[in-house]
């Protein structure tokens, strides 16, 4: 009856598993592939659809690969109308997309219309998943869906869009990264708080150090936070952070500059320790030296990542933070300081943990000192979180607790051990314990040590054992107790040990001799009793380590006092006896002993001590081990010149103290010498950061900003920038040509007057510069290019063909020469090309090509040095990836300027750097070695009041938008100035003929090809400018200027000018330009074409079509050619 | 930011895995991930961040499954590890518990909700009221519904209004038919009471859990008639700090349901309402244990669930227990677990046994820690009251109820 009773018990419960099992996925789960997949996939039923979707999300769980059904999935159920089978298919297509990116284009369509869905989550969804496509060809669709998601009127859409624009940067699309910088700046300014905290969270992985993004809403971030979510704040807290920093510097009363702080006042004041330290450390002054020891450790590592400040500790010591007076500020005049700390005050009252402790490091860097104080009891409510956060923030205490121990003095109690703690989280609070103990606390703090001694984890209470030893030594007041303490612990356990022989009781054992040892060690005179009872216990002791310890303090203690040189004799005789059954550990330990003691003893009975040693001796010298025996060798022969050892019974000689090895003996084993104190190497790394754990920078890890670098940037960069970019294009109009054409001397289109058939309309500008080309030549030969030095000869050449003046590059003579077999026209006879041919060609327009010159450094900021840069149409041959830049150096101050010399900045200011002015070339060598983002121009020695230089760089850009920082060296001082790039000199000319253009341009098309269209209105001032002779041909005239404009900005071959052979008198629609250039970096080439429309006397629209197979690339530059025709040269 | 989320079952098998960004985590740093755990023993369970070659990993266990988070980059651990609590919490709320089953059960549910609380390894919603709107929770009546009808969504087909209210924890048009709304504190002790029998640390953690179910949008004000026995406060983001922060008032608008409103601690008390006093003597091999538990300090209620455990040193080999009352258990890792349950009114409970110690060992010289577990309902040991609890917008009058309890926490009692 009753095991009747039991089975139907039993299979009661079995069926009450069963029913709750119903109507879940448990069968989906359990056997996911016991149907065919394909067939539901295919099936008309949603229902259908969605079991045959878990079906596939199952087998994914379980870590089988079913991307095979990608096509299936993607071609028809994306469309679906039902939430739950989008839901899934998104599941699976995120899964597989970066797998099968071919497949995952199809359902781009479908994406694209649920974008337009009225329903917000399906915008939603669409975004996320079509974002999470992680494919560059769809990536420029993405960016526009982005764009449009972040004007979304639903919050959740536009928080998802803030979400998103990581994944788009994750791509690394150079030519995105304006735009997606641009929609940031645009969310962060977003009414939500929930989509602030997005957009904080897209800040901080896109673009973490643009600061100028924060600068214009730092005070409303700085108020919405505490309304943000959680997660957002998170972030945020550290964006604000860092952005504070940047603008304003450190905080002058802040735990930074504490050590800075100490300086200054000890230099003003003659007690500085008195008046304003004892406030803040009521407790005791002994260790007040370390705290701002570590708190300067502490600031510097924050600054500068702690692996850079260690490795920089080598050569110089104690250098302040390369702070001057500007890079502070204060707590309480500072609003935007004020502001932070403000707002995040709050958030240490937050359930999330991360939160409250990412508010408290803003508070830790940046409160005054005595503010700091509020972080604490949050942090320590935070120990009463999971047991994981625990650890984290413990880890985190303790970085705080080494730097200001008196913080967290008063809450000893909130460190005591719990026995439910991990073993990690118990070392680490005896750790905190034994750092913030002080006079009133420790007595309870030993209480509870004495506990844990006889805890049953052994390893724990050797720890615990550890840490006694350490409250020891920080507080000898109570070096006494804990002696007491320990040696009844010792003798105690060497009792236990000798019944029970354990490993782990060996680990305790060992402990406490060790911090025996490490008390002793402080004032080994007072402790004499202790090392007799130690050695005294020596026969019960088992443990090697411990009995070479206590040997070891044996001999260096054999002269404190009369116990022990009573008991010397007798001791080593019983280690004689012993020697034998001794580990190796200890043997070498009693042989140094001997030493010692034979060196320091004033032992009565020196002959039975000599007896027992020189037994130990030649035992030692027939050991087993070669370590025991090649020491017992040395130390004989130490020993054989000392006084009261000598083999050969003599008498004490005196004359033998001049040994030399006697005086290395005594060096070694003096004991004279103190042991050098413990350096800190201890790694800090930001509050709250995960490196901070793992103890080394993760990945990703970044240092705080340098103070104030971010207001530099601000005041000092842009604003002269704009300012100069309009200077030098108006006030040093002359100059600007001519430097031009210095540049395009080098370029691939003739110079000189090759435009002698160019219409006489160019004569009066050529006029002025045939000069110009003689300079010309002459840089170009400078130049060692071999490309050049063909040039050269081109043109040496060509010059000797054709007019002295007429120069003509090599290529330029190459695209000549096959025009000219094609059409053979010269620009002159336009009207005659117009009606005959369609095409026409520019050829002499290279004279003209004017790039553009940029402001590398103003005079008024640099001393009266300007400089000018340029980029060149030159090809580098160190690295086809370099570009070249021509600077040119005017003084345009009263004196002369020497040593003149640009560097790509170090990433740290070094100490070393004034060296480096000194003397460049090795700065070159440096700069070399690595990875060579800038071969180093020549420096110039001397630079006269009025005198120009001219110097090419050649520097490899690592996006087109990052600006390249370099140092501007100038009669030894230093500038920073910031080389901005320029996409369109990311590309050489590739010169090609019309037909392989087409034929190339019809190799790329659909996602290669791009084109978008701007208005073109230069022509229009050129006309109302000049009054042009009646007689010169519009065409011609729009043509070159449209042609100029794109070789002035760009680093493009023209290949051909096309017009319609019915073109009216009037009507330039259909001309069109076509000009090639190839990728620096990987020699992709690039075909633009422009066509135009409109008529001459209006605005034309011109359409610029690119194609290129690096569609990123593409884009950018197309980009930048749109941006360029648009805007006026001037 | 996270790259990769595993659950991991207490065997070690990867229940699902859901890749968060497009930096594909492979399912071989499980792999790794457990070995570890196999050859280091359980304290690397405890570790919540370990670097493995290839990533950080993030881990928290719950109920024997184990979340694990991957990252390559730099990121604030204690985020990843309050997600990942964040998670087990929803998901241990869906499910009715936590375990492999459940989860393999549910496995639709749990990538879903996965989906929609994180994105791209940056937290989207985390707020558990608005997540049930958006994934429906699974329950009895849609179980039996989806096998009668062969209709399974759980997807809801609109976005949840709070998404882009201010107030994004609550749903924006809530109709109850009662309303109603309870406080009850809910207290836990820790305390910790040396070898010597002395008092050396005893504080609450307190927790105030507030079950609303309130119509429309309600403002509520609570006010504490001592609000001085606080030591620390934590806060739901629902709550006002600028009304704390001046007159120690807690307005909030309150999500609906069950939430935590705030925890906070008192420290520093004077007593604890029971004792337990462990003694152990030892004698050549044997060692003679006996434990006594009793009411030192009558809270006015009756004291119930009392269990009291402890672990025996690893040297002890057996051990017979017996109590005068309730019953005794030893389970094979050498964790005692004595139930008393309610606390007799006749009699103290005690305990005596004998413990045989490994062969050559004399003496006990390691002693074990007590953890003892109570409950007492209707009392809150922190001495807090709460004042009043008031509704600013009542559309009727709301019932509201108070009930406090009281727990040991980490009752810790060394010997």
């Amino acid at each position: 009856m009753l095991t009747q009773f039991g089975a139907t018990a039993e299979s009661l419960s079995k069926a009450s598993t069963m029913v709750f099992r119903i109507g879940t996925d448990a069968h989906l789960y359990d056997d996911p592939d016991d149907v065919s997949i394909v067939p539901l996939l295919d099936s008309k039923f949603e229902s259908e659809k969605c079991e045959a979707l878990k079906r596939l999300l199952a087998l994914i769980a379980q870590g089988f690969d079913v991307s095979n059904y990608f096509p299936q999935v993607c071609s028809e159920n994306v469309a679906t109308q039902s939430l739950e089978v989008k839901k899934l298919v998104y599941l699976y297509l995120l899964h597989y997309a970066e797998k099968r990116p071919n497949e995952a284009l199809l359902s781009i369509n479908y994406f694209q219309k649920d974008l337009g869905d009225p329903n917000p989550l399906v915008r939603a969804w669409a975004l996320r998943t079509m974002a999470g496509i992680r494919l560059h060809a769809i990536a420029s669709l993405v960016l526009v869906a982005v764009g449009k998601c972040a004007r979304d009127p639903s919050v959740y859409v536009r928080k998802c869009a803030a979400i998103a624009l990581p994944k788009l940067h994750d791509l690394r699309l150079e030519e995105h990264t304006a735009a997606i910088e641009e929609i940031v700046g645009m969310l962060l300014k977003d009414n939500s708080p929930g989509v602030v905290g997005a957009a904080a969270s897209a800040f901080a992985s896109i673009c973490p150090n643009n600061f100028s993004l924060i600068g214009r809403n730092y005070k409303r971030l700085c108020e919405i936070l505490p309304d943000v979510e959680e997660w957002g704040q998170i972030v945020l807290i550290g964006i604000l952070l860092r952005y504070a920093i940047a603008k304003h510097g450190l905080v002058r009363e802040s735990l930074m500059l504490s050590f800075d702080d100490l300086e200054i006042q000890s230099l003003e004041k003659d007690d500085p320790e008195s008046s304003h330290l004892t406030v803040k450390r009521p407790f005791d002054g002994s260790s007040f030296d370390i705290y701002t020891e570590i708190a300067d450790i502490v600031a510097r590592s924050y600054l500068e990542g702690p692996d850079k400040y260690l490795a920089r500790l080598g050569h110089v010591n104690q250098d302040s933070l390369g702070l001057d007076g500007s890079c502070i500020t204060s707590a309480t005049s500072n609003d935007d300081v004020k502001i932070l700390l403000q707002c995040t005050s709050p958030l240490l009252w937050s359930y999330n943990s991360a939160v409250v402790l990412a508010a408290a490091g803003v508070h830790w860097i940046m409160a005054p000192k005595e503010d700091i104080r509020k972080i604490v009891k949050p942090l320590l409510f935070l120990l009463r979180s999971s047991g994981s956060s625990k650890y984290v923030v413990l880890c985190n205490i303790q970085v705080f607790a080494k730097a200001m121990p008196s913080l967290f003095s008063p809450y000893y109690e909130d460190f005591f051990i719990s026995s439910s703690d991990s073993y990690r989280t118990k070392t680490l609070k005896l750790e905190i314990l034994s750092t913030i103990a002080t006079k009133t606390s420790i007595s309870s703090i030993f209480l509870e040590f004495q506990d844990h001694v006889r805890d049953p984890d052994r390893r724990f209470a050797a720890d615990t054992v550890a840490a006694i030893g350490l409250c020891a030594q920080k507080l000898p007041d109570v070096a006494n107790t804990c002696l007491e303490a320990l040696l009844y612990l010792a003798l105690s356990e060497s009792s236990n040990n000798a019944v029970a022989l354990m490993g782990e009781e060996e680990i305790l054992l060992v402990q406490v001799v060790k911090s025996i040892m490490a008390i002793i060690k402080q004032d080994p005179h007072s402790h004499e009793r202790v090392i007799v009872h130690l050695v005294r216990s020596l026969d019960s002791m088992s443990a090697p380590a411990a009995r070479a310890m206590v040997i070891w303090m044996l001999g260096e203690y054999c002269n404190i006092g009369d116990l022990t040189s009573k008991m010397i004799p007798t001791i080593f005789k019983y280690l004689a006896q012993r020697f034998h059954s001794e580990s190796v550990e200890t043997k070498l330990q009693i042989v140094n002993a001997c030493v010692k003691v034979l060196l320091r003893a004033e032992v009565e009975d020196m002959s039975e001590l000599r007896l027992a040693i020189s037994y130990v001796l030649e035992l030692a010298k027939c050991d087993s081990n070669y370590d025991v025996r090649d020491r017992a060798r040395v130390l004989k022969n130490f020993l054989s010149h000392c006084k009261g050892f000598n083999y050969l019974e003599e008498a004490d000689n005196l004359t033998e103290f001049n040994d030399l090895t006697y005086v290395f003996a005594e060096y070694i084993f003096g004991g004279t010498k103190k042991v050098p104190s413990e350096s800190f190497s201890y790694r800090f790394y930001l509050p709250g950061s995960l490196s901070l754990i793992v103890l080394h920078a993760a990945p990703g890890y970044e240092p705080l900003p340098e103070p104030c670098s971010f207001a530099d940037d601000e005041t000092s960069h842009s604003p002269t920038n704009v300012h100069n970019d309009h200077e030098s294009n108006d006030i040093d109009d002359s100059d600007d040509i001519s430097g031009s054409l210095d540049e395009e001397n080098t370029s691939d289109y003739s110079s000189g007057s090759v435009s002698g058939e160019g219409g006489d309309s160019y004569i009066a500008s050529d006029s002025g510069e045939d000069e110009e080309a003689g300079t010309l030549i002459h840089l170009s030969d400078d130049a060692t290019d071999s490309r050049d030095h063909d040039r050269v000869s081109v043109k040496n050449t060509s010059s000797g063909l054709m007019d002295a003046g007429e120069l003509m590059s090599k290529r330029a003579l190459e695209s000549w020469l096959n025009e000219n077999s094609g059409s053979g026209q010269n620009s002159s006879n336009l009207s005659h090309v117009q009606r005959s041919l369609a095409r026409i060609s520019i050829k002499d327009i290279g004279q003209l090509v004017k790039p553009k010159s940029y402001t590398l450094l103003d005079p008024t900021n640099g001393n009266g040095l300007s400089v000018l840069y340029r980029f060149s149409s030159e090809v580098s041959k160190v690295s086809k990836e370099l570009a070249c830049i021509h600077v040119s150096f005017s003084n345009h101050s009263e004196g002369h300027m020497c040593n003149i010399f640009l560097a790509e900045e170090k990433p740290n200011p070094s100490p070393d750097s004034s060296e480096k002015s000194g003397s460049p070339s090795e700065s070159v060598l440096v700069s070399l070695d690595k990875e060579a983002t800038l071969i180093p121009m020549e420096e110039i020695d001397r630079l006269n009041p009025g005198q120009t230089a001219d110097r090419v760089l050649q520097v490899r850009f690592e996006h087109h938008l990052l600006p390249l920082k370099l140092v501007l060296s100038c009669d030894g001082r230093k500038q920073q100035v910031k080389l901005r790039p320029d996409i369109g000199y990311f590309i050489k000319p590739l010169p090609m003929d019309i037909e392989s253009f087409l034929k190339k341009e019809s190799q790329l098309p659909g996602m290669f090809e791009n084109i978008r269209r701007c208005t073109f209105s230069e022509h229009l001032n050129q006309q109302n400018d000049k009054d042009e002779p009646p007689q010169k041909d519009i065409f011609l005239m729009i043509c070159e200027k449209l042609a100029l404009k794109m070789l002035s900005n760009a680093n493009l071959h023209l290949v051909s000018v096309d017009m319609p052979i019915a073109a009216n008198l009037d009507d330039l629609s259909g001309i069109s330009l076509r000009l090639s250039g190839e990728i620096l970096n990987n020699s992709v080439p690039c075909l633009v074409t422009l066509t135009l429309k409109g008529t001459c006397a209006e605005p034309l629209e011109v359409s610029v079509k690119m194609n290129c197979e690096e569609s990123v690339f593409g884009l950018n530059l197309l980009n930048r050619i749109v941006n360029f025709l648009a805007e006026p040269t001037r | 930011m996270l790259q990769c989320i595993f659950l991991l079952s207490d065997s070690g098998e990867v229940l699902l895995e859901k890749q968060l960004t497009g930096h594909r985590v492979d399912r071989a740093i499980c792999d790794w991930f457990w070995n570890q755990i196999l050859t280091q023993g359980d304290s690397l369970k405890l570790v919540p961040v370990i670097s493995s070659p290839t990533h950080y990993l993030f881990q928290v266990v719950r109920e024997g499954i184990t979340f694990l988070a991957c990252t390559q980059i730099e990121m604030p651990p204690l985020m990843a590890i309050e997600f990942l609590c964040r998670v087990a919490d929803v998901l241990s709320n869906y499910l009715d518990g936590l375990n492999e089953d459940l989860i393999k059960d549910n496995f639709v549910i749990v990538y879903e909700l996965l989906d929609e609380m994180i994105d791209n390894g940056f937290p989207l919603t985390t707020e558990p009221n608005i997540l049930r709107e958006m994934i429906a929770p699974p329950n009895i009546v849609s179980k039996v519904l989806s096998v009668v009808t062969g209709n399974t969504s759980n997807v809801s087909n609109t976005l949840p209004g709070a998404t882009a209210s201010c107030v994004p924890w609550r749903k924006t048009d809530l109709k109850h038919a009662t309303n109603e709304v309870y406080v009850d504190l809910v207290e836990e002790m820790d305390a910790t009471i040396n070898r010597d029998g002395n008092l050396v640390k005893c504080e609450i953690y307190g927790e105030v859990q507030v079950n609303s179910n309130l119509s429309g949008l309600p403002d509520l004000t609570l006010s504490f008639a001592n609000p001085s026995v606080f030591n620390d406060v934590r806060f739901h983001p629902c709550v006002r700090l600028r009304p704390w922060e001046l007159n120690q008032i807690l307005s909030f608008v309150p999500p609906d349901g069950q939430f935590k409103l705030m925890s906070y601690r008192v420290k520093k008390l004077k007593s604890t309402p029971i004792y337990v006093k462990p003694q152990f003597t030892s004698d050549s091999g044997t060692c003679r244990i006996s434990v006594l538990v009793g009411i030192r300090n009558d809270p006015g209620k009756s004291i119930d669930n009392i269990t009291v455990e402890f672990r025996l040193p690893p040297c002890v080999t057996s051990s017979d227990l017996s109590p005068n009352y309730g019953s005794v258990n030893v389970l094979a890792d050498k964790t005692c677990s004595w139930t008393i349950g309610r606390m007799p009114k006749d009699k103290a409970p005690s305990m005596s046994g004998t413990l045989v110690l490994e062969t050559g060992m004399e003496r006990l010289h390691v002693f074990p820690t007590f953890q003892v577990a109570f409950r007492i309902m209707g009392v809150a040991l922190s001495g807090l009251k709460i004042d009043k609890l008031d509704l600013k917008n009542p559309l009727s009058r709301p019932h509201k109820g108070f009930r406090a309890l009281t727990r040991g926490g980490e009752f810790q009692v060394r010997s």
